[in-house]
């Protein structure tokens, strides 16, 4: 079977360091793949090369085997890759349904109507509705973004992921920074995403990582040290001594 | 529209139509200067209060149209139903030229669009064999279509007046369309949008065109009032200006770039009347406002009404 995203030898260099050290790996459709690794293992600049927002110094990302290496951010979008931001990313002087809409209208030809309202197309006012509610903040709609609180951006930046249907959903620390709770609540919309949709997730915090995972990706100075289940790599010498050194 | 913002509108339009009734030549020429460059200013805005990009080279697409409908009726005895439009055109054209500027970004588009208003302006200048040098075109007449003549200022005053209403009314729609939205996606977040599927750079090179040619649109309402058009429609002055009204009046309004250029061309008229360093008084309002209000005076009035600042269109704006 084709996989849904496969990487092969990618190589990203800032000047003298080697960032992400010829990595490969290939995540099946309907997987869901977490990358763990310590700070500056390369997991965030792997997930900007393979979605495209840094180019690769070498290597060939595909998607669903297309070559997808060169093209540009917004064409990856439209092929179904979507992402969440480490750092949330959402358009903080829009309101809440606009930046949906946004989203809802991504990947459609209608984002270049000049001479009608947005919310006159009522099937992408409905997609952000939908979207909105799926997160809880159906009463916060007409805000500015930048009055949510830190938790509801997070909401927000997988809702507007969510909503340009991806196939391939790239969560970069979706659970950074929040209470026990938003975490719980946020680990639950991951876990209840279609089966269909594949997801890679970089995640520091094990419990949520290991719950979630069908494999699991260890990475260590730019490079791929283990793949394997959740328990495997729970037990592993080498990822025991990479998390918590010599003991 | 609230009911509030109905009666104002109301208003509005009541006093604009009764205004020749009241006000002297020199008046009515000031009012239909201060709608023609709020024509211009709205044009900057697109870019700068939805967009997110500071272009000042506007005046270059405010000369070229008026340039080219002065010559085709001066000297080419060109009918104003061919002229006008033409004039339009020329603009656009320039700007599917300029536009290119919008591959850089901030500080690296200022610069290059400044320096593409430099270039027009030299030509105009320069190239005195066809556009008059330092003259300029003059004589341009009155506009006429289909036998229909225009031959008063009032006459005139009218016809800018609906131009500016249809303006309006055009703009109040594109900035609330999914192309407006996007627009101001981008100038929010640009990494965002490009992830949700945006090209950025080929929504903004198309809002450049437009904004390109609502300038054009200026200059050509402009050459037909001023009845001629020199370099000085190019220089770098009027790009600033125009986007000094913006600012002052209030970005992402429609209504702000009204109000600056009333504001603007209003205190212009009044300090040169008895103070020959008149620039130097407008230098001063344009540091008081962008230090103290720059949200600019609608949005100034939302925040003073308590509605915090304008969030763009949904908010003072129409």
């Amino acid at each position: 079977m084709t996989a849904a995203v496969e990487v092969t030898g990618l190589v990203k260099e800032f000047g003298g360091l080697r960032a992400v050290d010829g990595v490969s790996l290939s995540v099946p459709p309907g997987e869901r793949r977490v990358l763990i690794g310590p700070n500056g293992a390369g997991k965030t600049t792997l997930f900007h090369c393979v979605t495209g927002t840094l180019a690769p110094t070498a290597g060939r990302v595909a998607l669903f085997g297309g070559d997808v290496t060169r093209l540009p951010e917004h064409r990856r979008t439209a092929l179904g890759m979507g992402r969440t931001f480490q750092i949330s990313n959402v358009i903080a002087d829009l309101t809440c349904r606009e930046n949906l809409l946004l989203a809802a209208a991504g990947t459609d030809a209608r984002k270049w109507v000049l001479h009608r309202r947005i919310t006159a197309f009522e099937d992408l006012a409905r997609t952000a509705q939908d979207n909105l509610a799926r997160i809880g903040l159906e009463h916060r709609a007409d805000e500015a973004v930048r009055r949510l609180s830190y938790g509801e951006r997070r909401q927000l930046e997988l809702a507007l992921a969510l909503t340009s249907r991806p196939r391939v959903l790239f969560l970069d620390e979706p659970c950074a920074g929040l209470s026990p709770s938003e975490r719980a609540r946020i680990s639950r919309m991951i876990a209840g995403l279609p089966r269909d949709l594949t997801v890679l997730m970089i995640e520091h915090d094990m419990d949520v990582a290991l719950g979630l995972a069908d494999r699991v990706t260890v990475l260590h100075r730019g490079r791929v040290i283990l793949e394997g289940s959740p328990g495997e790599v729970q037990t592993h010498p080498e990822v025991r001594e990479v998390y918590f050194g010599h003991v | 529209m609230t009911p509030a913002r109905l009666a104002g509108a109301a208003a509005l339009a009541v006093a604009a139509a009764v205004l020749p009734e009241v006000a002297g030549p020199f008046w009515m020429g000031l009012v239909t200067q201060m709608l023609v460059f709020g024509v211009l200013a709205l044009s900057v805005d697109l870019l700068l209060g939805h967009a997110g990009l500071f272009s000042i080279c506007h005046g270059s697409f405010f000369a070229v149209a008026a340039y080219t409908t002065a010559l085709l009726e001066v000297r080419y005895a060109v009918a104003t139903a061919v002229a006008a439009p033409a004039g339009l055109l020329a603009g656009t054209l320039l700007g599917l030229v300029f536009g290119l500027a919008v591959r850089t970004r901030g500080v690296y588009f200022i610069l290059i669009t400044i320096a593409f208003g430099y270039v027009v302006w030299g030509v105009a200048h320069r190239w005195s064999s066809f556009t008059g040098g330092d003259n300029g075109v003059t004589n341009v007449p009155f506009p006429a279509v289909a036998g229909v003549r225009i031959d008063s200022h009032t006459e005139y005053y009218y016809l800018v007046l609906v131009a500016v209403a249809l303006v309006a009314l055009g703009y109040g729609r594109v900035i609330r369309s999914p192309f407006g939205l996007a627009l101001r996606g981008i100038k929010g977040s640009e990494s965002r949008m490009r992830t949700l599927g945006y090209d950025s750079n080929r929504h903004l090179y198309a809002a450049f065109v437009l904004s390109a040619a609502l300038a054009s649109l200026a200059g050509v309402l402009y050459v037909y009032y001023n009845r001629f058009v020199n370099p000085v429609a190019a220089s770098f002055p009027v790009s600033v200006e125009a986007a000094l009204m913006a600012i002052i009046g209030g970005t992402g309004t429609i209504l702000g770039p009204f109000i600056g250029s009333v504001i603007i061309l209003g205190l212009r008229t009044w300090v040169s009347s008895f103070f020959e360093l008149y620039a130097a008084i407008m230098g001063l309002v344009f540091i008081v406002a962008v230090l103290w209000v720059p949200e600019g005076l609608v949005g100034l009035a939302a925040r003073v009404r308590g509605r915090g600042a304008p969030a763009g269109p949904g908010g003072a704006a129409g």
